[in-house]
């Protein structure tokens, strides 16, 4: 057990129980003692739900960095590849096996697929004329990782950047299937609002998934009553701003050095950006940033968070500040460029109108009087600024939605709701003063201080709604922006 | 109730056989059943008919007929043979009709006369011909057993996983031998036989004489051989008339019985049930059939037909002409029940229910004596039990009455068994009705299981029987209704007579949302039976891609995969269709069919950019998609080629694509870029040193900490760096050069763009405040405060301070007063603030 997920309202301890069983099932088919090939990008993942003790106790007695070239030696029965279902992947790893040693005792090969097994990789390993040596191929839905006891990640780094400047899917698929997952551990959530074309993408995979396992009737009761599914890339906002939570900050400044005194020069920018002073000219912050070199991924920061501030620069000040970076950090950063304008973040102005202080007065997203001692209000999480996603959930728990349709059509994607009928026996009857669980699902990411601002609202006394928190990757703006760029060499 | 036992026969002191009719027969036999092969199913299974026109002498001119009927002699097919010679006729398990030919060829055919599939019993069975078959079951499935000509044995114990096992040769063996059968031991297949006075046992590796023990002495042949339902026990017929009943290990004798009939018998089989209290065998002869166990006398009747036997798990079943009768072994309930004058607790329960219903007080009398006795609930048990062993529904219903009753004078007795047995009684009754014709026994039932009965009905196309079977059981949908419509659906669509659409929506509206039916596994059928269209109808109603796709690319409708795959959202799944495509089209179609698809487009160019770097630009090109184009060859500039002159060609391209574009920022700060790079290598060229890949910045910032002032000036004036940026260029290299006397000589070449502060900034930064405090002089009014607080100098910043009467500075001014030393001038701004605010 692990407490520190069974605290909430929902309890995620039953969604580790869940996947560790899973885990210890597939170790169990594979007799006898084994090492773990690591693709490393899981071990972070695999460690918040099973511990080396776990892996010991089912005869792991060795584990190694997936690498090329031969196996190191080790003196055991078989050999599981823990993979991710990708192509390069599936190279080095028949690299190892051919490579393998035939002289030596036989050893049985398995791959363990996470999150989803692959035709793809499993054609290309035929290919390569190894598909027959692995005796499992199985795959591991590890798609929802428990965090804490409201907050679940799939800590897929690239899934913002695959699903809004790459049009890959992929992650929204594996976003369904951990839902689908949830759903089956929970109950069939009864509501599905949602804000974006990724949620709606995710929306009818669940829909469409549902009806591919209509015949094993969820009899649970629903612990969830709402799920909120919102893109990224209806609040690129927020997480441009630097985040104020302790947990924010920590995020924010550990690995950066900054001086106190510049730290409140960028504050005092982004404050002014947020609340609509001058985001339509050059910043002289932003340009000084330029002239003395600061980490490039700082001046994006600042420069995005303009443009979004003003619904897009005009031209020429674009023009300006990307000539100034090329300049300054050199002409390969083009692409950067141009990806962060592909998803959004930094663009030209079009039809000349901002929407910005539309969005900013009807959302309230700029409250002048925050009280961060004993908070009032989300704002508090970036002193003064309240995050435009958490506000959108709010909105929809109270009043609703339709009070801001106006803002919601502003705003990129389609806004929708779907009912998922339930048999009367599951149909919950709320007792006075009980409050709804909603299911907020972040898709592209979320920030600590989007969380702090959802757990306040949590622990409001009348605020009648408790949030459970999902995401395909915890990040900051730093961490974001970085995913985006391209460095050719 | 003594009409009731009327046709109970004891044998012996301890067992009853009684014998009933199931059906009266009304089948249409044009042939009588001796003249036929036969086979009957065990399971109240179908009867096989088959004139053997191949026993006789007679020309085999006209074509034999294949018949089968239900057990209540409905007919189910029908068909001229038109094979070969057959020598035997059997059922496998799974109710399929195994026909072995002379030439050891088994033709399979369905429970309609379909045929399924054939097989052969081997090269050597095919050399000497098929003497005799036998069909056999065994817990892994139905199995042949063959005699050859040779008098040699080959058989197979599944015909699902045929495997051909030839038997060890018995040594000296001239002739047939004059009866044999299978044995079923240890899970291992043999076969008994009988030479004249001598028995063999074959196993797969050797043949062993064997002896059963206690027989009597003077056999010299034997004439009939019988296993038990169940391989556990054997008869033997002797050519005196005697019978041995023992185990069928032949190490233990049960009894014997001579019955002085020294002809041959017609067929013997074992009549027993699980838990029997006798072991008996039924022999039947032409117009006699007799019932013999460990008992002195035997049971005989009389045979008015021509009869034939069917062994089942608890009796036997006997069809001729007219009539299908059951005969077995009276059930120990329904004997404790019936038997005359019998005092058990459920004979009184049934008793007080019958007078309770005539409303006479003796009820209450024998209800009494059974609650004194304390067997109530034995006797409601009993009279449950004893109702499932019943034929007859006035019978079935007697006794549950008499449960019922019973139970109402019982405080906790747990209703599952008496409602179970209710519910099994009524699905008894209705396969038994002769429309259906399956008459199973309770016990058999249970045997056979309910997913088993279900298989049969669908086997039967009794689709709405085997549905209102399970929504009246309220079995899940997946094991019940939905596996059932699906196997519906799945004959639906060999109907060939019918229209694709109207199969299609036939089967759509019978299955519509079906939980658990798979659209998939039926449109495969489609396909199977050539029918391609359906099966894409059919697929349509597939929720499931991952079942679509697979089955679409089979079908060549790679593009139509294409789009399912998009649907589902499954990526990979995409990838995969993909993929195939490309083997399959040729490039510029794969091409189109990517450009309708701008998910799978996207998709594909991701691959691409990872595997195939070459076709990703021909992607572009088709597209005309010029702002991807340019990017791809700014990678590629930096990607491959070393030399400058590659890379600026490379860089070019990107510009020309960015011009094509409309994308003129992007192609200005591609040229800007080419004269750079040119540039750079110029100079590291001219003064050595590392320049190429440098940022503008960076190279002017080199040239600066180089000493080449000029050369820094004229790319700032050449590139337009603008004045700001370039005098933090210079102030911060020149401070990192600590060359003071030419930042000083800089700040003064012309008035500050950038204002003093960041030179006092700098110099602080460097540690040198004597330098600082120069510029600190010069800072505009506005900044003056922070760079006096910068340098010290607190005194003088108080004084501006206080001159600008600005409040947020003499703040700012307070909190840099530490100490003693500032004591004074926290002093002299605490005053100026009293003083301002008395104004």
């Amino acid at each position: 057990m692990a407490a520190h997920l069974s605290y909430g309202r929902v309890n995620l301890n039953v969604l580790r129980e869940a996947v560790r069983r899973e885990l210890r099932e597939f170790l169990d088919k594979c007799a006898g003692s084994k090492a773990i090939v690591w693709d490393e990008y899981l071990t972070g993942p695999f460690g918040l739900i099973a511990q080396y003790s776990l892996l010991k106790e089912h005869e792991v007695e060795k584990m190694f960095t997936l690498k090329g070239s031969r196996l190191p030696a080790a003196d055991v029965k078989n050999i599981i590849f823990f993979v991710r279902p990708r192509l390069e992947l599936m190279d080095i790893i028949a690299e190892n096996v051919l490579s393998e040693d035939r002289r030596g005792p036989t050893r049985d090969f398995h791959i363990l697929f996470v999150p989803r097994r692959s035709l793809l990789c499993e054609q290309r390993l035929k290919d390569l004329g190894v598909l027959g040596s692995f005796i499992h191929r199985d795959e591991y839905s590890l798609d929802l990782i428990p965090f804490d006891g409201d907050l679940l990640s799939m800590e897929s780094e690239g899934a913002f950047k695959e699903c809004y400047l790459e049009s890959d899917q992929t992650s929204l698929y594996h976003a369904a299937k951990g839902l689908m997952t949830l759903q089956a551990l929970y109950g069939t959530i009864p509501q599905i609002f949602g804000k974006g074309e990724c949620a709606r993408q995710v929306a009818n995979m669940m829909i469409r998934m549902k009806r591919e396992f209509t015949g094993s009737q969820n009899s649970i009761f629903p612990v969830f009553d709402n799920l909120l599914l919102l893109d990224r890339n209806v609040d690129l906002l927020t997480p441009l701003a630097t985040q104020l939570t302790y947990e924010g900050l920590i995020d924010e400044i550990y690995g950066i050095q900054n001086t106190s005194e510049d730290f409140f020069d960028k504050l005092t920018a982004e404050q002014e950006f947020m609340s609509g002073v001058d985001t339509d000219k050059v910043n002289s912050y932003i340009e000084d940033c330029i002239a003395q070199k600061h980490p490039l991924i700082k001046v994006l920061r600042l420069v995005c968070l303009q443009s979004v501030c003003n619904s897009g620069l005009k031209q020429k000040v674009l023009d300006y500040y990307k000539r100034e970076i090329l300049q300054t950090y050199g002409y390969e950063h083009i692409l950067t460029l141009y990806n962060l304008e592909k998803v959004g973040l930094l663009k030209p102005q079009t039809g000349g109108r901002n929407n910005y202080p539309t969005i900013r007065k009807t959302l309230r997203l700029w409250m002048d009087d925050v009280n961060e001692q004993n908070p009032t209000d989300i704002s508090y999480v970036y002193s003064g600024y309240a995050p435009l996603s958490v506000r959108l959930a709010q909105l929809l728990s109270r009043p609703g939605w339709r009070s801001i349709e106006e803002v919601l059509r502003i705003l990129p994607g389609p806004h929708f709701e779907e009912r998922q009928p339930l048999p009367t026996g599951l149909q919950k009857k709320r007792q006075p003063g009980e409050n709804r669980v909603t299911l907020i699902f972040f898709l592209g990411g979320v920030t600590f201080a989007e969380i702090a601002a959802l757990r306040f609202l949590s622990q409001l006394e009348d605020g009648g709604t408790e949030y459970v928190i999902a995401t395909t990757k915890l990040m900051n703006g730093a961490s974001w922006i970085e995913s985006l760029m391209e460095k050719p060499f | 109730m003594d009409c009731y036992t009327a046709n109970w026969n004891p044998l012996g002191d301890s067992a009853f056989y009684r014998k009933y009719e199931l059906y009266s027969m009304d089948w249409d036999l044009k042939e009588e059943l001796r003249d036929c092969l036969v086979a009957a199913a065990p399971y109240g299974g179908p009867i096989a008919l088959l004139r053997n026109p191949w026993r006789k002498e007679k020309a085999a001119s006209v074509r034999p007929v294949l018949e089968i009927y239900s057990a209540s002699g409905l007919p189910l097919a029908s068909l001229l043979w038109k094979s070969g010679p057959v020598v035997s006729l059997g059922w496998s398990a799974e109710e399929e009709l195994l026909c072995v030919q002379e030439d050891g060829v088994v033709l399979v055919y369905g429970l309609h006369g379909d045929f399924r599939r054939h097989f052969s019993m081997g090269n050597e069975v095919l050399q000497n011909r098929v003497l005799d078959a036998r069909i056999f079951h065994t817990e892994f499935g139905s199995g042949v057993a063959i005699l050859t000509g040779a008098h040699r044995f080959t058989l197979s114990a599944n015909v699902g996983d045929l495997k051909l096992r030839r038997m060890p040769e018995v040594p000296g063996l001239q002739s047939a031998p004059s009866c044999w059968t299978t044995l079923c031991q240890d899970r291992v297949a043999h076969i008994l036989l009988a030479v004249g006075p001598d028995l063999y046992l074959l196993d797969h590796a050797a043949c062993s004489a064997v002896t059963p023990p206690g027989l009597a002495p003077g056999v010299s042949s034997f004439l009939q051989m019988a296993v038990s339902f169940t391989y556990r026990h054997l008869a033997l017929f002797t050519d005196t008339g005697y019978i041995w009943m023992g185990t069928a290990s032949l190490k233990e004798k049960l009894c014997e019985f001579n019955c002085n009939i020294r002809a041959p018998p017609k067929q013997m089989v074992w009549c027993s049930r699980p838990r029997s209290k006798e072991r008996a065998v039924v022999v039947a002869w032409e117009r006699r059939l007799m019932v013999v166990g460990d008992a002195p006398e035997s049971i005989q009747f009389v045979l008015d037909e021509d009869s034939y036997l069917v062994p089942e798990l608890d009796g036997v079943r006997i069809f001729s002409h007219s009539t299908h009768e059951f005969l077995h072994e009276v059930p120990v309930a329904s004997e404790e029940i019936f038997k005359i004058a019998s005092m058990a607790p459920g004979a009184l329960l049934l008793e007080a229910q019958k007078e309770y219903e005539k409303e006479s007080q003796k009820a209450d009398e024998y209800l009494r004596e059974i609650q004194e006795l304390g067997q109530l609930t034995q006797a409601v048990q009993q009279c449950i039990e004893a109702a499932g062993h019943e034929h007859r529904p006035d019978m079935q219903k007697s006794l549950l009455r008499a449960a019922s009753f019973g139970k109402c004078f019982l405080d906790r007795f747990p209703p599952d068994s008496f409602v179970r047995m209710c519910q099994d009684l009524r699905v008894l009754n209705a396969i038994r009705d002769y429309h259906i014709g399956i008459p199973l026994t309770y016990s058999q039932y249970k045997q056979l299981t309910i997913q088993v009965l279900l298989d049969r009905l669908v086997l039967r196309r009794l689709y709405p029987l085997a549905i209102q079977i399970c929504e009246y059981l309220r079995l899940p949908e997946v094991q019940g209704v939905s596996r059932i419509l699906a196997h519906w659906a799945c004959y639906k669509v060999q109907q060939k007579d019918v229209s694709d659409e109207d199969v299609a929506r036939a089967i759509n509206q019978k299955l519509g949302d079906t939980p658990g039916v798979s659209y998939s596994d039926i449109a495969a059928r489609a396909y199977g039976c050539g029918r391609t269209e359906l099966a894409i109808k059919l697929l349509e109603y597939e929720p499931r891609s991952g079942e679509q796709v697979p089955l679409l690319l089979k079908m060549k409708r790679s593009k139509l995969a294409l789009s399912k795959a998009i649907e589902s959202g499954d990526t990979d799944l995409v990838f995969t269709v993909l993929l195939h495509l490309k083997n399959e089209l040729n490039r510029g179609d794969f091409f189109m069919t990517l450009r309708n698809q701008p998910m799978a487009l996207s998709l594909y160019r991701q691959f691409c950019k990872h595997q195939e770097l070459e076709t990703l630009k021909d992607l572009y090109n088709q597209d005309d998609n010029h702002q991807e184009l340019g990017s791809f060859h700014i990678r590629a500039s930096y990607a491959a080629e070393e030399r400058i002159e590659g890379r600026v060609a490379a860089l070019q391209s990107a510009a020309d694509a960015f011009y094509k574009a409309k994308n003129e920022f992007a192609a200005k700060a591609t040229e800007d870029q080419m004269r750079l790079l040119r540039l750079q290598r110029r100079l590291e060229d001219e003064l050595g040193g590392h320049f190429v890949d440098l940022s503008l910045h960076d190279t002017v910032t080199t040239l600066v900490l180089g000493g080449h002032s000029k050369r820094a000036e004229q790319l700032a004036r050449d590139f337009r760096i603008p004045d700001k940026r370039l005098w933090w260029l210079k102030l911060t290299a020149l401070a990192d050069l600590e060359d003071w006397e030419e930042l000083e000589k800089f700040s003064k070449s012309k008035k500050s763009p950038i204002g003093y502060l960041p030179f006092v900034e700098i110099c602080m930064k460097q540690h040198n405040k004597y330098e600082a405090k120069k510029y600190a002089s010069r800072v505009g009014p506005e900044q003056k405060v922070k760079a006096l607080l910068l340098v010290g100098d607190v005194a003088q910043a108080a004084d501006v301070a206080i001159e600008h009467r600005n409040e947020a500075e003499l703040t700012l001014v307070l909190s840099h007063c530490t100490g003693a030393t500032d004591a004074a001038t926290a002093d002299k701004i605490q005053r100026a603030r009293a003083q301002a605010q008395k104004k």
